[in-house]
């Protein structure tokens, strides 16, 4: 058990028996090697489940829609981004939240890392010094934790959560000289033939499951556009046509909440690029309107406000 | 009839003539993922790799078909498929999802012709798994590594060459016309059944003995109250599952010209059991999760006798939560006896 | 229309215009009124204002036949609601990134500020728009199959 690990059972523990929140929504161990699943804990002896490690990639924001009452929440930096939007939206009370910030190192990429083993099964795994062991039934390997991270994790800025009520360990600040990932600069030096094509495969895959939309804590529509049926806006078959509208809207409707923090992308069970064409929007948001979403709780959705003298060059 | 070997050297070959007579559905890798496709050559094959990620029932039931087409007034109905199909290297799990599907989409009270026309005009070659994986529980719903239900023919892989086992008339008569099988030794034989019993051995799973009865007294349980809370409420379960079936059916298009199509749909969705009315049985995650569970270990049990759950262990890999079929089974087993499912 | 149609140099691109009816609706009326000739391409929706334009109205649109969309309202300031084509303004500058983002060809979607006295303005608007979508050829990417 890691020093962070045992603040957060102390804090939960006490958070439970001073009554201060009626649930603790953590993370526990998982039944996979390198798996955590999110966890519900309202018994104060139950507060040992908790974990906190590199495979604490579920953003446990999203549950918050779905919990009355005060809640206590382990948020690592994008996930506290998350609440922090969802109180500025009016969807989360402020006063409904105990946050537990966890200053995070980054989660692993379970895909990278599938691809690494290339077909081995892995049955045992830990994190130790910045090292990722896997154990196989026949193989044992060692990679350093820094190249199976998640791509946002590498070039993450805000590790330590923006908003808390305690913080369970030393801040540790964003990554140094990083800059916008490099497959949003790819992209953007394409031409429009070569981003169609580059999306349109990428969302062929597309099962139309909505793991993506249920794992986003910006997505909390009772109805969502795409099960609109009077009018229905989009089909649910398998036109590549109706499949790239729910994906490029769902980017519209995201623009300026998404936080980029990956958890559409971690939930796809078909692997497919989710984050890269939100990515794009958020660079927009942040050049033309100076906007960063999930920061700070008086701000302004961008598009729930204007400015007079707002960009409009491309407008005739 | 006795046992054929085929080398892997000649599966390209058999495989091109294959391809002459018949639409071949095989393991193919696209953009990193496997999945069961129609090849368009024999070089596509991928042979060495544990199961797809997407179960193979789109062979039988896509996740769109459209049922018919409309045109001012006019139903063109959808032609029945023409060329017979041939699904190689099904796993014996995915093979056993056809039992199950067989008796929503042709038992005896209804006969679906999209899916009985697919069903009779194809023919499944399976792989058995010789190396399991942890995920897999088959031999725990009836199933096994090895186990032929629904093949046509079982290959086993020997290193070098498959030992080739006809399941059924259709599929020895499929082999007989195909120079590239050789007769098995009954030392190849010896060996497929070696290493059957040490795959077989290697499956591990919880116990479903009794699990449909201890449900049917479960429904108010409050185990199920805990249960769903981490459930994001997607289909990635449903969707990859082999025997989940549930559909919606849709018109698109405008009053004079469109299709009528017929689409997945996963009981997780929150939408599922709306009514027109707006009322919605099913409010939350918790009758939901409780619907999933007793529909595949429960109901699917009393209504046609069979586990509608196969164990290939997708659904367990790819939740987006970590949500294990497995420890639910288990948690089942132990429920009732005062304790909540976050007490183990 | 089959892709042998298509081919032929005398296709002509369908647009899809949505104008705010204090405006642009009143500006194209104007155009109409003078007697000013601009390409017969574009079909009108009307609508109360810029504002109301819902970016799912665009990209259906690009699904079910349009070659091009054009979105006019109000100059800014001008607006009868007071600050709907503000709100505009920000929703499509997102909504014409995340498009050509992904691979739309720029010069499909267009959008203008058009008054109500500027009948000239909004067939020089159209004609441009026309132009450029018949450059472009038609629309491929985001149309429906069935």
């Amino acid at each position: 058990m890691s020093e962070l690990e045992k603040v957060l059972r102390e804090t939960a523990r006490r958070l439970l028996e001073e009554n201060q929140v009626e649930v603790i929504i953590g993370f526990e161990q998982g039944t996979l090697p390198l798996r955590t699943t999110p966890c519900f804990i309202r018994d104060p002896d139950q507060v040992d489940r908790l974990v906190w490690n590199a495979s604490c990639g579920n953003n446990l924001a999203q549950y918050l829609h779905h919990t009355t009452g005060k809640v206590g929440i382990v948020a690592k930096g994008c996930d506290a981004r998350a609440i922090v939007s969802e109180i500025v939206e009016r969807q989360v009370p402020r006063e409904n939240v105990v946050i537990m910030g966890v200053p995070c190192q980054g989660v692993i990429d379970r895909r990278a890392i599938e691809a690494l083993t290339d077909g081995r099964e892995v049955l045992e795994a830990y994190i130790a010094d910045g090292k990722l062991v896997l154990r196989g039934a026949a193989s044992e390997e060692t990679l350093d934790l820094q190249d199976v991270l998640d791509d946002g994790c590498a070039v993450c800025q805000h590790r330590d959560p923006p908003l808390y009520d305690i913080l369970l360990g030393e801040p540790i600040g964003g990554i140094e000289g990083a800059a916008v990932r490099p497959t949003v600069e790819q992209v953007a030096s394409w031409n429009a033939d070569e981003r169609w094509a580059y999306f349109s495969t990428e969302f062929s895959r597309c099962i139309r499951c909505y793991a993506c939309r249920q794992a986003c804590p910006a997505c909390y529509c009772p109805e969502c556009f795409v099960d609109q049926t009077q009018p229905s806006w989009f089909a649910k078959s398998d036109d590549l046509s109706d499949i790239m509208a729910f994906h490029i809207v769902r980017a519209f409707h995201t623009a300026g909440r998404c936080l980029d923090c990956g958890a559409c992308a971690r939930a796809c069970p078909m692997h497919i690029d989710l984050r890269t064409l939100g990515k794009m929007v958020e660079k927009d948001v942040r050049e033309l309107y100076d906007y960063e979403a999930g920061m700070d709780l008086e701000s302004v959705p961008p598009l729930g406000t204007f400015r007079v003298d707002d960009p409009q060059a491309f407008i005739k | 009839m006795d046992n054929r070997t085929i080398e892997k050297s000649a599966i390209a070959g058999f495989l091109d003539e294959l391809l002459e007579t018949y639409q071949v559905f095989a393991p193919v890798e696209r953009e990193g993922i496997l999945g069961f496709e129609l090849l368009r050559g024999s070089d596509e094959i991928v042979l060495n790799a544990h199961n797809t990620r997407q179960a193979p029932k789109e062979v039988f039931f896509p996740r769109s078909e459209t049922l018919f087409t409309f045109q001012e007034g006019k139903i063109i109905s959808t032609p029945p498929a023409e060329k017979e199909r041939v699904v190689l290297g099904i796993r014996p799990c995915d093979a056993r999802s056809t039992i199950v599907l067989d008796k929503v989409f042709d038992g005896d009270d209804y006969q679906d012709p999209y899916y009985v026309d697919r069903r009779q005009n194809t023919l499944l070659i399976g792989f058995a798994c010789g190396d399991p994986l942890s995920t897999c529980f088959c031999t725990a719903v009836g199933g096994g590594p090895f186990s032929v239900d629904g093949l046509d023919l079982l290959w086993t892989d020997l290193g070098d060459r498959y030992l080739v086992e006809a399941i059924t008339e259709r599929g020895e008569a499929l082999i007989t016309d195909y120079p590239q099988f050789g007769q098995a030794t009954a030392q190849e034989t010896n060996r497929k059944a070696v290493t059957a019993a040490q795959a077989t051995e290697k499956v591990s799973g919880p116990s479903v003995e009794g699990i449909t009865e201890k449900l049917d007294g479960m429904y108010d349980d409050p185990f199920w109250d805990e249960l769903h809370q981490k459930c994001l409420g997607c289909a990635a379960c449903s969707y990859l599952c082999p025997t989940c079936h549930c559909f919606d059916i849709v018109d698109e298009g405008t009053v004079t010209s469109g299709r009528r199509v017929r689409n997945w749909d996963s009981c997780q969705f929150a939408l599922f059991t709306h009514h027109a009315s707006g009322h919605n049985p099913r409010t939350s995650g918790k009758e939901r999760m409780r619907q999933r569970v007793m529909h595949k270990f429960s109901y699917f049990v009393e209504n046609f006798g069979e586990i509608a759950c196969v164990g290939c262990g997708r659904c367990v890999r790819e939740c987006p939560v970590n949500m294990d079929i497995r420890a639910v089974i288990e948690a089942i087993g132990q429920a009732g006896d005062g304790s909540r499912i976050s007490d183990r | 229309m089959s892709a042998e149609e298509h081919a032929q140099a005398d296709w002509e691109p369908t647009i899809i215009a949505f104008l705010c009816n204090w405006c642009s609706y009143a500006g194209a009326d104007l155009a109409g009124i003078s007697r000013i000739q601009y390409p017969p391409n574009v079909r009108v929706v009307r609508v109360p204002c810029s504002g109301r334009v819902n970016p799912l109205y665009i990209i259906k649109s690009l699904q079910h036949g349009a070659d091009g969309v054009l979105v006019s309202g109000c100059h800014p300031g001008d607006c009868h609601y007071i600050s709907g084509n503000y709100y505009a303004r920000r929703r499509f500058t997102l909504l014409k990134g995340l498009l050509e983002s992904v691979g739309i060809e720029p010069g499909r979607v267009n959008f203008s500020w058009v008054s109500a006295a500027e009948g000239e303005k909004f067939s020089q608007v159209v004609t441009g728009v026309v132009n450029t979508v018949k450059a472009l050829g038609p629309a491929t990417r985001l149309v429906k199959r069935g």
